[in-house]
């Protein structure tokens, strides 16, 4: 194709993309290289990051057991912040999840061919991160085990869920995004997984592999509908990733709190969602770019790019902030204005200030094209970022609730230990999955970058039918 | 039967030459030609002549039955079945159900797009294709372009075919045999899938039964029912006295038993009774006597309830010539005060009540004393 149009003489060569990977990368050298992971032992960091990891998960299982017996008293919400740290991971989760659901998804239908190489990686951070917030909801529910309730089947009580309420339509958005991302994951699996049942020498794993494969056996007339199938949910992903945040900011904007009663939330959602979750793609593939010797696939340029986006997301959201600021003063709702001065010069002031430096100011450094290629700044503003985001929602969600319309029922809300130890949690079961997909699934998406490498397809393909 | 074969396999080193080869292997007309490649081919379903995927349309209409599904769903419950007015809309007002419309939209079209590709278009799970057991399949998977022109019929020419891809380009030819087609759907295995689908189904059931019925109420799921509370019939520590039921504090008035009768017992006497003295108000008398005033009282106002050998008082016998004198308002007096041992059981009894136990205790102290002219028939 390339050849064909600098022939052609049609496209100026500035325009024509540069190969998105580094040095001799062939189909066999490709397979080799990303999919003898899971057939090696792995090296000693790996077990020691799994030991942390399964620290801080078991710490979190801890303190959902203390909650489980001793009830959600254990934690730090009160009356009025009846939403609080449970809630405010709960969507800092479900926001970290869209990252890869953008790149897959809405980057794949743009043509954006250098996401081939971090799509899958950034797909299974989708998946574990929806793992991460599901758990939010549930344990707050009080009583985990009925948790089936909210969804609408006939039961002995008689009750219909109402459907009016943007919490149902939350449960159904999640659900469905679950479901979604893990049978756009599979698929785009699928391939790769044949390709390792192929090539493994161990007896398990051919069993494992080849139940998992489906019996892909690579034909023609296949591709062409899985073509036209990952196309289309591509297309329904990308509706549905822009929905689920939307749906999710419903659960505020819906409400008259001051501070969430607006519409500009669910682009603003989103557009937080995506920021994140790139922030938190960008830290994850810089480890295992190094740690895995990926450099030559997940280049440079992948990370600059992934760079530019978190600066545009950041720019949108300091847009966001300062419409909310605009809001305020222009609608002259003394309890909106109240609210906005909370954020800024409140008993959570700082965590205002937190939000607003770390999601604003920090990345603009990303303007230079140097810090878009130091590691240093790069994990600097993606931690940055993490935080920044984390705090936004505690801004959101605490500051707006403890101080509504009613003074006399104002006050001042404090996490526990247990709130605290069941975010350590959801981080370690983060981390944790993430660590055993490096280890178990092709981590590259082998089968997309197989053809995107030079010379992947037929030159004059065009010629056949031509002549 | 190994002499005959499924189809020949031809491998080729690059996309280029599988692409030269295909018009070709079409030329020769000797079976079905399909490629195997590691990765998507641009322009090969052009080469080969396949249809355009109809997966487009099928996703469309699952799509379109997902929205009808989730608005005639929603609609039924909240307009239907169980009609709740939230936020005073109208309980058939179709705009909140818009979101759960969207997400069931897109459930079931990647349900279609994924599963239909999977399960309908290209039959898979298949893990018995002859290909599958080919040697060229490591290369297949990895980065290996293969050709195969698959039989037809039972004239498939295997060498020709063979020829025809050496011919072609062909780095290697395999003749891939027809695979196993002994009948599997036996007795024995349709038998042993049955129990298997038995056992599964059982299997989930117990596991259902468990996690619904008995798994909420062990600890600590049931720490949630467990809380401490007073119980009104036991103790209870919490209370100086022990008890868990409590006397209401002195003065409570119930509603609907405010005290009429204040004052002395004389002072009341000037009271009327309100009700008429009908059959259903005797009968409401006649039930609040016997809850409260029988114990001591007696049945039939005699003094000489079952309580009054436990505790060796004397109750009042209605029936003696002072209280068949008293007006009705001292009566009243008596139950709402309470008098001697007697406690006050205006916490009770409400208003027409009491005045119904008057007008009963009334027809027993007649009842007691009847005279000759009570016989003369009243009504025919």
């Amino acid at each position: 194709m390339r050849t064909d149009a600098a022939q052609a003489g049609a496209i100026p060569e500035e325009l024509i993309e540069p190969s998105l990977t580094v040095g001799k990368v062939t189909p066999g050298s490709l397979d080799d290289q990303v999919l003898a992971f899971p057939e090696t032992k792995p090296p000693k960091q790996w077990y020691v990051g799994l030991a942390i990891t399964l620290t801080a998960l078991f710490i979190g299982l801890g303190f959902i057991g203390y909650t489980f017996v001793t009830g959600i008293g254990a934690w730090g919400n009160n009356s009025p912040v009846f939403w609080a740290f449970d809630i405010i991971n709960f969507v800092f989760w479900v926001g970290i999840g869209h990252a890869g659901t953008l790149i897959s998804a809405i980057l794949f239908l743009f043509r954006k061919r250098w996401r081939n190489a971090i799509a899958r990686f950034a797909e299974a951070m989708t998946i574990f991160a929806v793992m991460c917030a599901v758990i939010f909801p549930l344990i707050h529910v009080g009583r985990p085990w009925l948790a089936f309730w909210l969804f609408p089947y006939p039961n002995e009580r008689a009750l219909w869920t109402n459907f009016r309420s943007p919490l149902l339509w939350d449960v159904f958005a999640v659900n469905t995004y679950f479901s979604v991302s893990l049978m756009f994951w599979y698929l785009g699996l699928i391939p790769d997984i044949a390709s390792m049942r192929d090539r493994t020498t161990s007896k398990l794993r051919k069993v494992v592999y080849t139940a998992l494969a489906l019996g892909w056996r690579g034909a023609a007339s296949h591709w062409q509908h899985y073509e036209k199938a990952y196309l289309l949910l591509a297309g329904l992903a990308t509706g549905l990733v822009l929905s689920v945040h939307s749906v999710v900011s419903f659960d505020f904007a819906t409400s008259v709190v001051p501070g969430w009663h607006m519409t500009i939330f669910p682009p603003y959602f989103v557009a937080g969602a995506i920021f994140a979750g790139f922030a938190m793609v960008v830290m994850v593939l810089v480890v295992v770019r190094e740690t895995m010797q990926l450099q030559n696939l997940i280049t440079l340029r992948h990370l600059d790019v992934m760079n530019k986006v978190i600066l545009s997301m950041s720019c949108i959201m300091g847009y966001s902030y300062l419409m909310e600021g605009f809001t305020a003063w222009y609608s002259m709702n003394e309890y909106l204005h109240h609210g906005f001065m909370n954020i800024i010069t409140g008993t959570y002031g700082w965590a205002g200030w937190i939000t607003i430096s770390c999601n604003i100011l920090i990345p603009q450094i990303l303007w230079f094209k140097k810090a878009r290629a130091s590691y240093f700044w790069m994990i600097l503003v993606a931690i940055g970022v993490t935080i920044g985001m984390w705090f936004e929602r505690f801004v959101i969600i605490v500051i707006s609730l403890h101080q509504d319309y009613l003074p006399s029922a104002w006050r001042i809300y404090k996490p526990t230990m247990t709130d605290f130890g069941i975010l350590l949690g959801t981080f370690g079961l983060f981390f944790t999955l993430v660590l055993l997909f490096a280890r178990v699934l092709p981590v590259i998406a082998t089968t997309e970058v197989k053809a995107i490498l030079p010379d992947a397809q037929p030159s004059h393909h065009g010629d056949d039918h031509h002549a | 039967m190994p002499e005959t074969s499924y189809a020949v396999l031809g491998v080729f080193e690059t996309p280029d030459a599988l692409m030269k080869a295909i018009p070709k292997a079409r030329a020769s007309q000797l079976g079905t030609v399909e490629a195997y490649t590691p990765y998507p081919i641009h322009g090969i379903d052009e080469a080969l002549g396949l249809r355009k995927s109809p997966l487009g349309g099928m996703v469309l209409v699952m799509g379109i039955l997902g929205a009808l599904t989730a608005f005639g769903f929603q609609y039924w419950i909240s307009a239907v079945d169980y009609p709740i007015i939230t936020g005073g809309k109208a309980v058939g007002s179709w705009e909140a159900f818009i979101p759960i419309m969207f997400e069931v939209t897109v459930l079931f079209a990647t349900f279609t797009a994924g599963l239909g590709m999977l399960l309908l278009l290209n039959r898979l799970p298949f893990f018995g294709h002859p290909v599958l057991s080919s040697k060229a399949i490591t290369g297949i998977t990895r980065d290996r372009y293969a050709l195969a022109l698959e039989a037809e019929n039972e004239a498939f020419d295997a060498a020709a075919a063979a020829r025809i891809l050496q011919e072609a380009g062909a780095t290697e030819v395999e003749i891939l045999p027809a695979p196993d087609r002994s009948p599997f759907l036996t007795s024995d295995y349709i038998l042993r899938v049955a129990g298997g689908i038995f056992t599964a189904c059982l299997g989930a059931g117990l596991v259902m039964y468990f996690a619904i019925k008995l798994f909420p109420v062990l600890a600590p799921m049931k720490y949630m029912q467990d809380q401490p509370r007073l119980n009104a019939q036991k103790p209870s520590s919490f209370f100086k006295d022990g008890h868990g039921m409590q006397r209401p504090v002195a003065g409570t008035v119930a509603r609907g038993h405010l005290p009429t009768a204040t004052g002395t017992q004389d002072e009341s006497a000037a009271l009327v009774n309100p009700l008429p003295r009908t059959k259903e108000i005797f009968a409401v008398g006649r039930q609040a006597y016997k809850n409260r005033c029988e114990v001591c009282h007696g049945a039939v106002g005699d003094g000489m309830g079952s309580l009054t050998a436990a505790y060796g008082a004397k109750p009042a016998n209605l029936h003696a010539q002072q209280f068949r004198d008293y007006p009705d308002g001292k009566i009243y007096w008596a139950i709402v005060n309470g008098k001697n041992a007697m406690p006050s059981h205006a916490a009770d009894l409400s208003e027409p009540q009491r005045w119904a136990v008057v007008h009963y205790v009334r027809a027993l102290q007649r009842a007691q004393n009847a005279k000759d002219e009570d016989l003369k028939v009243v009504a025919p």
